[in-house]
């Protein structure tokens, strides 16, 4: 079988006169080529992002260990490939074995790494304030009421302390143990008290349908229309009932009134698209001699006219909760004010906003953003930070940012001494440093200098599971109004985390790619026995591809990961 | 490849190795520049040294799994056409880039308004 494919396709063993090469080099050569300039492309992509960017760009907030780790792995693949290939060329298909399996393994555990990585980064959450703060840390969970009360779980995760309202009884926080619903979430949510929503037929949305719907019930609370929903598809046609009034809202109720509600604008159209047509066979006949632009200024809606053949078409269903409750609504999909909040799906709901405060255990305090829009606006930065929310609100990172001040103060003293007491030649510290707080720098302060944490350690970024270092992070209660921007470290973070999980995730795609390809050839001992010659050639080419693949690589860590 | 005989072979094999041990060399250099403060280069912190010295490490090891685990060293003219041909489209990409200091459009900044387009004034 193999021999006659061999027959077939020309040029895969011996070279060719012309070119001196085999089809199969060229060919993964003119597509490496294509890959260059696809990387190329994305690094351009990379330099344009950070050399525009018009906010400080993140510098080495990547855990190193697994980037590190990583190359290592890519390296000693690259060498192991070669030598699978060397193998096939010394007639040792066992060894082969070994050496490509090896291979196999490398990408395989390159691929877990990022996995970690990417894990950690997609439960890591970002918080810019109004301030131009910025807070990275962790979202605690929770559990919130029907009456919108938040509760922190406890050990055994079930709602134990009270936290919106300090002075709630005691008896009510027995309730929310036992005998109260609840709903148990991240507590990052907006909270709203809601009477009346609004539901719009033109955008409603049926996964945030779903979602009111769902949590009404868990609520033990009912969304039901208001008025009868009807509609008169045409002036001759009698009223269509989809539900009467008090009848509960369902997503096939609305998905009804939608399709009746088209109708109803199909209607209308038509009869203004006649009417406007006769108009203009009018004007033709008049003025037939005169231009199309002319006739065109002419026409005029009749609407007396059309009135009696138009139908209703109103595209707002309204309904009520009863009793009503608290719902637990997406910030990202959803815009609020004091007495009303409107989902990304123009679906309004009107009521009460109630404490929707943001509990984050904070992990990094950056202050760089703010630094920069201070200098842009003469202000001095040092004074800007004092003002900074953060500071006035929460004296455990106050505290810190004091020690902070201190280590600074003794690094630009260092330094200074380095260079003999000659200030123009000593060195300050990095604004990074300066006005940046870490993780392992909250750890060093928090336990006054005893746990000391060095770049190699975390694996993949601050553990909050880790009791050790995660006592020492300060907890806060942002105020949803202080919040300008939120996210996890995902591509809508900023334009970093964007191109990082671009090339990243292409470059990861190539790696389980060319595992495939190159562990494809462990499963073909006959043609080994049969050619050995042709099975080291395709060994040799998806070879070229695995090195290139660890050549990007090459330069993704430093950029990435150290730049 | 140089010789496809069994002794170059594993004569070639000794030599793979060594490259790694290089490469793994490089890459441990890289990171220590990055986080060593004693082997810092230029102004502390990240810094255009910092930059010019890990693209320059970055690029001694590229070469060295092209001209070596890649065979580039071996190959025929025809492959150095593609790979330059590809090398100066993707240096083509890199200045496209440069392209954005003549549009037209300028934002003029996160949060701080809608895109500005510049309007040419003749003067009189």
């Amino acid at each position: 079988m193999n021999e006659k494919i061999l027959d077939e396709i020309p040029y895969i063993v011996t070279p060719r006169k012309d070119t001196g090469l085999t089809n199969s080099k060229i060919g993964i050569w003119l597509f490496l080529a294509s890959e260059v300039m696809l990387f190329g492309g994305l690094f351009s992509g990379y330099i344009f992002l950070r050399v525009y960017a018009d906010y400080p760009w993140p510098e080495r907030v990547l855990p190193i260990v697994p980037g590190l780790l990583n190359t290592f792995i890519l390296i000693l693949s690259s060498v192991t490939v070669v030598f699978a290939w060397a193998m096939l060329k010394l007639r040792k298909w066992n060894m082969f074995l070994l050496f490509m399996g090896t291979t196999i393994a490398c990408a395989a555990i390159f691929m877990a790494f990022k996995v970690v990585e990417y894990k950690a980064k997609f439960s890591h959450q970002g918080v810019r304030l109004e301030d131009y703060t910025i807070l990275e840390g962790h979202v605690h969970k929770g559990a919130v009421d029907s009456q919108g009360h938040i509760y922190h779980l406890d050990d055994n995760g079930n709602p134990a302390k009270h936290h919106a309202d300090e002075n709630h009884s005691k008896s009510e926080k027995g309730g929310a143990e036992g005998k109260m619903v609840y709903q148990k979430t991240s507590i990052d949510q907006i909270v709203f008290d809601t009477k009346d929503i609004s539901f719009d037929l033109k955008m409603f949305n049926d996964g945030y349908v779903n979602d009111l719907l769902t949590q009404a019930e868990s609520l033990r609370a009912q969304i039901t229309f208001d008025k009868d929903i009807k509609y008169t598809t045409s002036p001759d046609s009698l009223p269509i009932v989809v539900a009467k009034a008090g009848e509960p809202v369902t997503l096939k109720a609305l998905k009804e009134a939608k399709a009746l509600w088209k109708k109803t604008i199909a209607n209308n159209g038509a009869v203004r698209t006649e009417e406007l047509r006769r108009q203009w066979r009018v004007a033709k006949h008049d003025n037939p001699d005169a231009p199309n632009w002319q006739n065109a200024q002419n026409i005029k809606m009749d609407m007396d006219a059309i009135r009696p053949n138009l139908v209703a078409s109103k595209s707002v269903v309204t309904a009520k909760v009863e009793p009503h409750v608290a719902f637990l609504l997406d910030p990202k999909t959803t815009n609020a004010s004091a007495k009303s909040a409107k989902r990304k799906d123009s679906t309004l709901m009107s009521g009460n906003l109630i404490d929707s405060s943001m509990e984050l255990g904070i992990d990094g305090v950056d202050f760089t953003f703010l630094v920069q829009r201070a200098e842009e606006k003469g202000i001095d930065p040092e004074s800007a930070i004092e003002k900074s929310w953060i500071l006035k609100n929460n004296p455990q990172v106050r505290a810190y940012w004091e020690k902070h001040k201190e280590y600074i103060a003794e690094l630009d003293k260092k330094l200074l001494d380095d260079a003999d007491g000659d200030i123009i030649k000593a060195e300050k510290a990095h604004h990074l440093e300066r006005y940046k707080m870490t993780w392992k720098e909250m750890v060093r302060y928090g336990s006054e200098g005893e746990t000391d944490l060095q770049w190699f350690n975390g694996f993949a970024g601050p553990n909050h599971k880790k009791e050790e270092w995660a006592k020492h992070f300060p907890d806060v209660s942002l105020p949803r109004e202080q919040i300008a921007f939120e996210s996890k470290f995902t591509p809508r973070w900023n334009n970093y985390y964007a191109i990082y999980f671009t090339i990243t995730g292409l470059h990861g795609l190539h790696i389980i790619g060319g595992a495939i390809v190159l562990g494809y050839y462990m499963f073909c001992p006959n043609m080994f026995r049969k050619n050995p010659d042709w099975l080291a050639n395709r060994v040799e080419v998806a070879g070229l591809f695995w090195h290139f693949v660890d050549l990007v690589w090459i330069f993704l860590f430093p950029i990435l990961y150290l730049m | 490849m140089a010789g496809d005989s069994p002794a170059e072979i594993k004569k070639a094999l000794k030599f793979y190795g060594l490259i790694g041990a290089i490469l793994f060399i490089g890459t441990i250099t890289t990171v220590a520049v990055a986080v060593v403060p004693w082997m810092d280069v230029g102004a502390r912190g990240f810094s255009t040294g910092d930059l010019i010295l890990g693209l320059l490490i970055a690029s001694v090891k590229a070469s060295l799994v092209m001209y070596i685990f890649m065979h580039l060293n071996h190959e025929k003219k025809l492959i150095y056409l593609f790979y330059g041909m590809a090398g100066f489209f993707a240096l083509c990409l890199f200045f496209i880039t440069r392209m954005a200091f003549e549009d037209p459009i300028h934002y003029s900044g996160f949060g701080h308004g809608e895109p500005v387009i510049e309007e040419k004034v003749e003067k009189h």
